[in-house]
């Protein structure tokens, strides 16, 4: 069984990657930047994957990393003429610092009250920004435009994008081999047991929260300048925040290809909805997505890896476990 | 030798008192036995040991240190490994994952990479005799494989002290017997342990002393025979009948 998921799961990761290099050649413009909005959902719901998935702590306010890592880069790149190759990683660090003073305090509460407290802090945080000076407040702020041919840009911020979800898939993959990972997982399975084992829990889920931002931050950067223009109602969208989670349970979480799986499936579906129905799309959007949460609560991940049954069967079984 | 120690320690929960300034001492490669009725306040001293509450009043002291405030995981990583009453496994992990977390993070989890841990764990998973189980998912396991499981967990961080907090409740007689037989094996290694049980027949046979609680106070210390054969201890929780029934 285990044999059988692993061989599909690399069949399925080999096909992605081949085809992921090769699509943006023989791609309209259209489809380049549909699909590196794709790519930086992915990376929003493998990050999300970290601190919620992994590590059991469902942040509800996870956009405001996003958030943040487009403000550092248009801040950064528009007052100080900072590069993109500065200003990125300043964007990842600038988030995962601020995971780090927000989590200290917020990581203590647990379940709905750290969903809620997240929401706030992201809330509060495009509050802030609308407020302050530096980030010109309501009304925006642009960035430097690049100096290449449109196609050529489009080329450039998707590969850009994948190499972050590249990164963020790897970091996590190795992070699950590692002690970090199974501190996590522990925490999100017991956390007092996991305390008492030894595990700094404290210091594990501000690690994980932190990696969960930097990544976001990363994508907030890419996006930032690749729109050229942000304003904070746009970055810190809390609907964003739902989507990531959304895609995140739908490909499976706490499995590393899974959020990536659920990105994709998402957009797809949500892309062709919006050609053929352009008024009721929200609406079949909705049934679809309860429809497969009914089906498949583990996330497609569950199908491909051939762990579960799929159907009425699997449908009764997890009415039975889950008491739906 | 005394390696763990309880000094005066006092849990008070707003108005009532849990444990008062109860005095008790652990000594090297010893077992100890905690008994008292339902709520006399053995899970307390437990949670005050490892760390999960920190007493009102008075020190617990682990080889001349004083961990009154240690954090748990501080005192798992100093080498104090405490077992649940209400097992905690991971459920979502197999039993050999169980264990290796034990392995990572406990007394010895500095020397040990995460390969590594995994391998001690499969030690534990020996001694213990969970091998056949080790890919089982923990919420897959019954009651007494799940008990095991619990004190493999705790002995995998490589302690000095175990505190078993009623490993045995819920065991049948075969299944109690193979629990003494393990917590011998244990001690035989050199840990020191401490064990709380309601199971006469087991605590008596395992311990190389006993102290009793009622009440949140320390009511009697001594070997078994003297401890069970003491009078208040036979009024407050064995029960009159108790000396009828062994004679």
């Amino acid at each position: 069984m285990a044999q059988k998921g692993t061989a599909t799961k690399g069949v399925i990761l080999g096909i992605l990657i081949i085809a992921g290099i090769a699509i943006p050649f023989f791609s309209g413009n259209f489809i380049i930047r549909f699909l590196t909005n794709t790519l930086m959902f992915a990376v929003l719901a493998s990050a999300w994957n970290i601190i919620g998935g992994y590590t059991g702590y469902a942040s509800f306010g996870n956009v405001v990393f996003l958030g943040i890592g487009a403000y550092v880069s248009a801040v950064l790149m528009e007052k100080e003429g900072v590069s993109l190759w500065l200003a990125l990683p300043a964007s990842g660090i600038g988030a995962s610092l601020f995971a780090v003073l927000i989590g200290m305090p917020v990581l203590r509460l647990k379940g709905h009250y750290f969903a809620i407290a997240t929401l706030g802090v992201a809330e509060a945080m495009k509050a802030l920004v609308n407020n302050l000076d530096i980030t010109e407040g309501n009304s925006g702020i642009y960035l430097p435009v690049m100096n290449l041919p449109v196609k050529e840009q489009y080329i450039f911020f998707y590969f850009m994008m994948m190499g972050v979800l590249a990164m963020t898939l790897v970091v996590t993959y190795i992070m699950l081999k590692k002690k970090l990972g199974y501190g996590l997982i522990a925490i999100r399975e017991d956390e007092e047991a996991a305390g008492s084992l030894g595990v700094n829990t404290t210091l594990f889920k501000i690690t994980s929260f932190a990696l969960s931002g930097f990544f976001s931050g990363l994508a907030g950067s890419l996006y930032a300048f690749q729109q050229g223009f942000i304003k904070p109602e746009s970055v810190f969208d809390v609907g964003i925040t739902v989507k990531m989670i959304v895609m995140a349970v739908l490909g499976g979480i706490g499995s590393v290809m899974g959020p990536l799986l659920g990105a994709m499936s998402i957009e797809v579906i949500s892309e062709i909805l919006t050609n053929y129905f352009l008024v009721a799309h929200t609406l079949f959007f909705g049934a679809i997505v309860i429809l497969a949460i009914v089906f498949t609560p583990k996330g497609i991940m569950d199908i491909i890896s051939g762990r579960k049954k799929f159907g009425l069967n699997y449908l009764l079984q997890n009415i039975r476990d889950h008491r739906i | 030798m005394v390696i763990l120690e309880g000094k005066n320690i006092t849990k008070t929960f707003g108005g009532l008192t849990a444990v008062s300034k109860v005095n008790f001492a652990l000594n090297k490669g010893e077992i100890l036995g905690l008994i008292g009725p339902n709520g006399a306040g053995k899970t307390t001293i437990v949670n005050m040991i490892s760390g999960t509450y920190h007493p009102t009043t008075g020190q617990v002291i682990f080889k001349g240190i004083n961990i009154t405030n240690y954090k748990p995981y501080k005192i798992g990583r100093i080498g104090i490994s405490r077992t649940y009453q209400i097992v905690k496994p991971f459920p979502g992990m197999t039993v050999r994952e169980n264990v290796s977390v034990g392995a990572m993070f406990g007394a010895q989890g500095k020397n040990l990479n995460s390969k590594q841990s995994i391998e001690k764990a499969e030690e534990i998973l020996e001694f213990t005799g969970l091998q056949d189980m080790a890919d089982k998912r923990a919420d897959d396991l019954n009651v007494a494989s799940r008990k095991r499981l619990e004190i493999a967990k705790a002995l995998a961080m490589g302690p000095e002290v175990i505190l078993f907090d009623e490993v045995m409740a819920g065991l049948n007689f075969v299944e109690i017997d193979n629990a003494v037989e393990l917590i011998q094996k244990i001690r035989d290694s050199g840990v020191s342990i401490l064990v709380i049980e309601h199971v006469m027949r087991a605590i008596k046979g395992v311990s190389d002393r006993i102290f009793v609680l009622h009440h949140g106070a320390k009511i009697a210390d001594g070997t078994p025979d003297e401890v069970l054969n003491d009078d208040k201890v036979i009024k407050a929780y064995l029960g009159r009948r108790y000396k009828e029934l062994v004679q």
